[in-house]
């Protein structure tokens, strides 16, 4: 598009002021996303392993964690667990060995600067007195049988989860479920307690689940504070229970599986039995018998 | 009175050769894309036979178009209760081998066959699955073959015919068969539109063209079972429904639709009809037998005034109404009639009418001379080969009067055109001929032109499209005045 010389001049000191607004805007909303991005990422994607100065999860505490690898080291390591343990990295042995054979994942979308912003905050939030991620120091008195009641009704749905998240039996099962079972799109929570590694770790993935199914669900709707503990006691008492997998139910489900597409089938042809059938083949079929 | 207008089109079968180049032509142009090998937006179908897809015009089998019901009309295949228990599954949707699976030849094969004692050749591959097949029909299966067993005697128009006259059609001496090329007949009542449940099709208002919005469009495929002519198709590629389209962009810009354009008998007229859409109810609710009368008055005269005047106050441009006086479809339909819509009993209304063809005389060789079994230069209806009511089934909805007097008057022209060029006729006789066949001398030289004489104006008298009026609907079209034009995109660094 043509325009006259004169509006180009106004045009051209107005793009000046725009960039020059633009760019003192996004310096302060950069200043402000720089200290925001890392920790919501930390809380998504970290804590549910990790905590600063609050003990160890699956994964160790963090607190002065650049004591005790170098900078570069821990970039690397962030960006490519398995391709570090896999070099045959002594000091990645030997956090494998801590975490009883558990290895890091590479945590989505993250980069190199990424890296560089998380390691950052780690630092910084060492220095705190109390570190905003010292983890969930949920009450560590003794669960009581009305805990694993009410951890069970959370389980199976008979009570909501308070913020609307779908309740655990849509897609897992433990063993001592009977008649069908639960889901089984996710794992068999039976042993969970034992996997996560007691209350502190279970509780960690229960507060933040960082698993690439359960992520995007939970962050909408985490699991509340005060349904961790119950949901907890549950399934430790099924992992102390640890009853054999319930093989008639898994039969009987596929059975009933195979019986219902049977009938739908059965169903469906009857409701659509005058559909349309084909001319050609049949016309063609008969003028030859004929 | 609610006055709009329509494209409408005729096709004159007598003069219509079978050579499929209008097929072509559309083919090139709009369905050699993946996913619509198997459609013929237009197809031309040996009669009798059973036509693309086979048997189409078997209702009771494809449920197209519609019905009487409770003093009212209803699809078919399906309403608005019926498509919701069936959206996902649309039970009468004709399968591939009722159109036909698509084929090429692998024609590498031709070159790069090993040495052998036989030719090589090209063997057919699917172009659906890519894979060698045995070819079991086409488009045009038993194309020119009359009096087949298996094709031409199945034809759903044959019903209704004695046993007789059924055995006399596949005499050896008696096969005939003429051509009936079709595409979409965008109706004034389509089936299509109506069974939609996305609301995709629609009837175009300045033209009245059926269209498929290919936005809107879900694939649920009610349309394919509802078009009881079987002209929208589904694409497998995109999902989605296609059909005909008149060849709008074409008509838009002054052309004439590809199959008009390349038709090599010159078998095609394209004109505006203005008619009375408040109408379509009443009309589609009639009776068998009054079908076709209640369809040709729904046609409204385009030169008396008041029908001008309510064209104009309905939006209708003065250059439609005007392209409609000049109409030649107009003067088929309505002024001569002698061009008839196919299977009005379907009740949607087409607006593509057909001249019916003129079947041959009966000859016999009589020594080394053929000589003519009828009394008379030209035939007797009745003793002609093609039964009546077999064309009455296919362009009149079973009625024989209809058809006879579409003929006669045809009939009645060539007697006199005989007795002006070539004089073994006496001109009263041709004359007592004309008013016989309720034919004036005016109209039966307006016949002999428009059917042997025509131009290429005098057969497409196409509407201007006045797009540049529509588009003042939506923006001013001064918006970019003196923001456009010869100008720099970007500034020399010297001079200016």
């Amino acid at each position: 598009m043509q325009r006259s010389r004169k509006s180009q001049t106004h045009a051209g000191s107005a793009r000046i002021a725009a960039a020059v607004s633009f760019a003192f805007v996004s310096l302060v909303i950069c200043s402000t996303l720089r200290a925001q991005v890392p920790a919501d990422y930390f809380k998504q994607n970290c804590a549910s392993c990790h905590t600063i100065g609050g003990g160890r999860l699956t994964g160790p505490d963090l607190k002065n964690l650049s004591e005790r690898q170098e900078r570069d080291w821990l970039v690397n390591w962030m960006l490519d667990p398995e391709g570090t343990l896999k070099s045959g990295d002594p000091y990645a042995v030997k956090l494998q060995k801590e975490a009883r054979g558990a290895v890091m994942t590479r945590s989505p979308g993250i980069t190199r600067s990424l890296a560089v912003a998380l390691l950052d905050l780690i630092d910084q939030e060492s220095q705190l007195e109390k570190s905003q991620f010292a983890g969930t120091q949920l009450s560590d008195r003794p669960l009581l049988q009305e805990d694993i009641d009410e951890g069970t009704a959370l389980f199976l749905g008979q009570t909501k989860l308070k913020n609307g998240g779908p309740s655990c039996i849509g897609c897992h099962t433990v063993n001592s479920l009977t008649g069908l079972g639960g889901g089984r799109l996710g794992l068999n929570l039976t042993r969970a307690y034992a996997r996560l590694e007691g209350r502190k770790g279970l509780s960690a993935w229960l507060l933040a689940p960082p698993s690439l199914t359960m992520n995007p669900i939970f962050t909408k709707h985490p699991i509340d504070e005060e349904e961790v503990l119950p949901l907890v006691a549950f399934l430790k008492n099924e992992t102390e229970r640890d009853e054999p997998a319930n093989v008639t139910a898994m039969i009987n489900f596929m059975l009933y599986g195979i019986g219902g597409a049977v009938v739908l089938l059965v169903v469906f042809d009857l409701l659509w039995n005058r559909r349309f059938r084909g001319v050609r083949q049949p016309m063609v079929n008969e003028s030859y018998h004929n | 009175m609610d006055v709009r207008s329509q494209i409408s089109m005729v096709f004159h079968l007598d003069k219509c050769i079978g050579c499929h180049t209008c097929s072509i032509a559309c083919k090139n142009i709009w369905t050699d894309r993946k996913g619509t090998e198997y459609m013929w937006w237009n197809n031309v179908e040996t009669k009798p036979g059973t036509g693309y897809p086979t048997k189409w015009e078997d209702q009771d089998k494809y449920k197209g178009g519609w019905e009487k019901s409770n003093g009212s009309i209803k699809l078919k295949s399906t309403g608005k209760g019926r498509i919701i228990p069936n959206i996902f599954h649309h039970p009468h949707q004709p399968s591939m081998d009722d159109y036909y699976e698509p084929w090429t030849y692998k024609y590498d094969e031709l070159f790069t066959a090993p040495e052998g004692t036989d030719q090589p050749t090209a063997r057919p591959i699917s172009m659906v699955t890519g894979k060698h097949m045995d070819i079991e029909a086409g488009p045009n299966w038993d194309d020119d073959l009359s009096g087949s067993p298996v094709y031409a005697a199945n034809d759903p128009n044959l019903k209704g015919l004695t046993a007789e006259q059924k055995m006399q059609l596949s005499a050896i001496e008696r096969l005939v068969f003429f051509y009936f090329p079709r595409i979409c007949n965008h109706c004034l009542n389509p089936g299509c539109v109506a069974s939609c449940p996305s609301g995709a099709l629609h009837k175009r208002g300045e033209d009245g063209l059926v269209l498929v919005d290919q936005e809107r469009c879900r694939g649920w495929r009610s349309c394919i079972a509802a078009c009881p002519y079987k002209k929208t198709y589904y694409n497998w590629q995109t999902g989605k429904s296609e059909k005909c389209i008149l060849c709008f962009p074409r008509i838009e810009s002054g052309q004439a639709p590809a199959c008009f354009h390349s038709c090599v008998g010159r078998i095609r007229y394209l004109g505006v009809l203005l008619y009375d859409a408040d109408l379509i109810d009443e009309v589609a609710n009639k009776p068998d037998d009054e079908l076709i009368d209640a369809h040709r008055a729904m046609i409204l005269n385009p030169h008396d005034p008041e029908v001008v005047r309510a064209a104009q106050s309905n939006g209708v441009h003065d250059e439609v109404i005007k392209s409609a006086q000049k109409s030649p479809v107009y003067k088929f339909v309505k002024e001569w009639g002698i061009a008839l819509p196919p299977h009005i009993e379907y009740r949607t209304l087409p607006m593509l009418f057909y001249v019916p063809p003129m079947l041959p005389v009966m000859t016999a060789m009589d020594g080394n001379a053929k000589k003519n079994m009828t009394e008379g230069l030209f035939p007797d209806f009745d003793k002609a080969r093609a039964p009546m009511e077999f064309l009455a089934n296919l362009f009149s909805g079973g009625n024989t009067g209809k058809m006879r007097y579409a003929l006669k008057k045809q009939m009645a022209v060539r007697q006199y055109r005989r007795a002006v060029t070539v004089g073994d006729i006496s001109q009263e006789a041709a004359n007592k001929m004309l008013v016989e066949a309720d034919c004036s001398v005016e109209q039966a030289e307006g016949i002999y032109n428009l059917t042997s004489l025509c131009t290429f104006d005098d057969r497409f008298v196409i509407p201007p499209a006045n797009r540049e009026e529509a588009i003042q609907m939506m923006r001013d079209p001064l918006e970019f005045k003196q923001s456009v034009g010869f100008g720099l995109r970007e500034e020399p660094e010297r001079g200016a």
